[in-house]
């Protein structure tokens, strides 16, 4: 729990010693940093949220006043989104003028409610753009932290408000955040399984492909240019990867399977082949050559993930019988079993910003639920529980968030939690089932 | 125009019939039929083997017929692992057919994992039709084969 939610009434001073100590003493919630002139709150992992007063834009009426409702809007979705703040009411007297202009900031009426962060500007017309003039004070220290303006045209409100929005979680966090990111999945909501791909808070979906087939394992490439999926158009499941600025489609020209694909460090996909006979993963290029084959073992080999750095890999194997996870060191080739609990796991996905591995595991009950373990097997932890079938996790770019599909409304739908496991909500509102999502790397 | 073209038609087909009926009944006419796998298995249950036999002489029967071999799998599992599963099943019931003589240029294996369940239900009864290989002949004097069904 944040302790700045309960210390209404209690002194400055004593609040700054209470979370000094907390920062010498115990896991730090809050960390003052002067690196570069910037504050960085680092939080401890599920520790508490930034109590934060998020101010409306002020703005001198008509469209300027309408600009500034949608930007607040979209800032404070935002940030809700994120799961890092604790959004507070502005308290009345926050700002000294409220006529379209700034006033002062009112330090003592913001640490009265408990605030530690605020947030607020002034929308205005410049040139013909929209302008959003932010400021973003430590309400504690009483310090400007950022001052920043953002200029667009009238339908790109949306992403000013993001821009601000992940300008804010950086600076308290010290991550890049995800506000740029997107994510594809697959729906069978037209009749047939296509792609389709949608902003990371379920906004703007976009049917990707119309192939009237079944296409599935969607994944975009580290920089948003290709799109790799499995479809079987040709009557089989191949690969293919999509050139999304010249449509250009390149496929695995090989006999048998091909599913699930991942990309490696960008410029290399890593998928399942099977036209040596058994299942086992090979890397192949964006044009479709396959430049080596990475697993050797009898038995199904599949859904390769890797570390950031590339040099990993996890993926599942059934060399033991059941399928487990395994993780393989792409230099050595040496292999070692990570998952010994439960008797069918599945679906890694490597967190972009760490060492630690999503997977699902069938559990005796009949429910499917997702997991969280340390690359080395430490840490075990049950993210999802009580909710029938939870399957396909993919962590967010800055590995804050989990995007995956659970059946516990009834249909498969698409999820997203806290890496942690707290938090978790639908995605988005759309007809037929969703399934397997992919979190875009880019952000 | 409609009604005539349609008898005419009609009367085609009755003449083409009576010509040629004589020659397809001639042979004791083979039906493909599906094998069926135990839970995350691949390996063929010993009852398969005499389907497999049956669903050669088909092959045998129509010289020029082709066969797609599709594998399926329940709906429990995750589907990636599936579609991988899927594959192991129609390429063991592929396998066995090319020992016992069948010619591998003519047959196609192909996985559709847990993509097109046969049975709808969700359990054992439906998740057992639905761990198969499923049989489509194509071309040759065949008797037809029994379409693969639709998803849902």
């Amino acid at each position: 729990m944040t302790t700045c939610g309960m210390n209404s009434g209690i002194s400055k001073g004593i609040v700054t010693a209470v979370l000094l100590l907390w920062c010498l003493f115990l896991s730090p919630f809050l960390l003052h940093a002067e690196e570069q002139g910037e504050y960085i709150a680092i939080r401890k992992q599920g520790g508490g949220k930034i109590a934060l007063v998020l101010d409306r834009a002020s703005a001198k009426g008509g469209k300027e006043s309408e600009w500034a409702k949608e930007l607040d809007k979209t800032v404070k979705d935002g940030l809700i989104f994120s799961n890092l703040f604790s959004i507070l009411p502005p308290p009345s007297n926050v700002r000294a003028g409220s006529d379209g202009k700034m006033g002062g900031v009112n330090f003592g009426a913001l640490s009265s409610v408990g605030a530690e962060v605020y947030a607020g500007g002034a929308v205005s017309k410049k040139g013909g753009k929209v302008n959003l003039d932010m400021e973003v004070y430590d309400t504690f220290g009483t310090k400007l932290l950022l001052k920043k303006s953002y200029s667009g045209k009238e339908d790109q409100l949306r992403s000013m408000g993001h821009a601000f929005c992940a300008d804010l979680i950086e600076l308290l966090t010290g991550k890049k955040s995800y506000f740029g990111s997107k994510i594809v999945f697959v729906s069978n909501k037209s009749g047939s399984k296509e792609v389709y791909q949608c902003d990371f808070d379920g906004q703007g979906v976009q049917q990707i492909t119309s192939l009237r087939s079944i296409s599935l394992t969607p994944v975009l490439s580290p920089d948003g240019r290709y799109l790799a999926y499995t479809s079987y158009t040709s009557g089989r499941p191949t690969l293919y990867i999509k050139n999304l600025a010249d449509n250009k489609i390149s496929s695995v020209a090989k006999n048998g399977v091909s599913v699930d694909p991942s990309w490696r460090n960008g410029s290399e996909v890593a998928t399942t082949l099977s036209f040596e006979g058994d299942q086992e993963i090979y890397l192949v290029r964006p044009d479709g050559g396959i430049t080596r084959r990475l697993t050797n073992s009898k038995g199904i080999d599949v859904s390769p993930t890797f570390s950031a750095d590339g040099r990993q890999m996890a993926f599942v194997s059934s060399r033991n019988g059941l399928p487990q996870i395994f993780i393989q060191d792409m230099q050595s080739g040496l292999t070692r079993r990570l998952t010994y609990s439960g008797r069918y796991n599945t679906q890694p996905s490597w967190s972009p910003s760490g060492n630690k591995i999503a997977y699902t595991t069938w559990e005796k009950t009949g429910e499917i639920n997702i997991f969280v373990i340390n690359a080395d097997g430490s840490g075990l932890k049950r993210l999802t529980s009580g909710a029938r079938e939870n399957e396909s996790p993919s962590w967010s770019p800055d590995g804050s968030m989990i995007v995956f599909t659970s059946n516990r409304q009834g249909g498969k739908k698409l999820y997203v939690m806290s890496s942690n496991g707290e938090n978790q909500r639908r995605l988005l509102q759309v007809d037929g089932d969703q399934m397997q999502p992919s979190w875009s790397l880019f952000r | 125009m409609f009604i005539p073209g349609m008898l005419f038609l009609g009367a085609c087909c009755c003449q083409e019939d009576v010509v040629v009926a004589p020659e397809v009944i001639a042979p004791p006419s083979v039906e493909l039929g599906d094998i069926f796998f135990d839970y995350d298995k691949s390996e063929l249950r010993a009852e398969a083997t005499q389907q497999l036999q049956k669903n050669f002489d088909w092959m045998k029967q129509n010289v020029t017929g082709t066969l797609i071999v599709e594998g399926h799998c329940d709906e429990r599992g995750t589907n990636e692992y599936n579609m991988a599963l899927g594959e192991r099943r129609a390429n063991a019931a592929k396998d066995y057919m090319v020992n016992i003589g069948a010619d591998p240029a003519r047959m196609q294996a192909v996985s559709f994992g847990e993509e097109r369940p046969f049975a709808l239900g969700h359990d054992e009864a439906s998740w057992a039709q639905n761990r198969r290989a499923h049989f489509v002949g194509q071309g040759g004097a065949a008797p037809a084969a029994a379409p693969a069904p639709e998803a849902k």
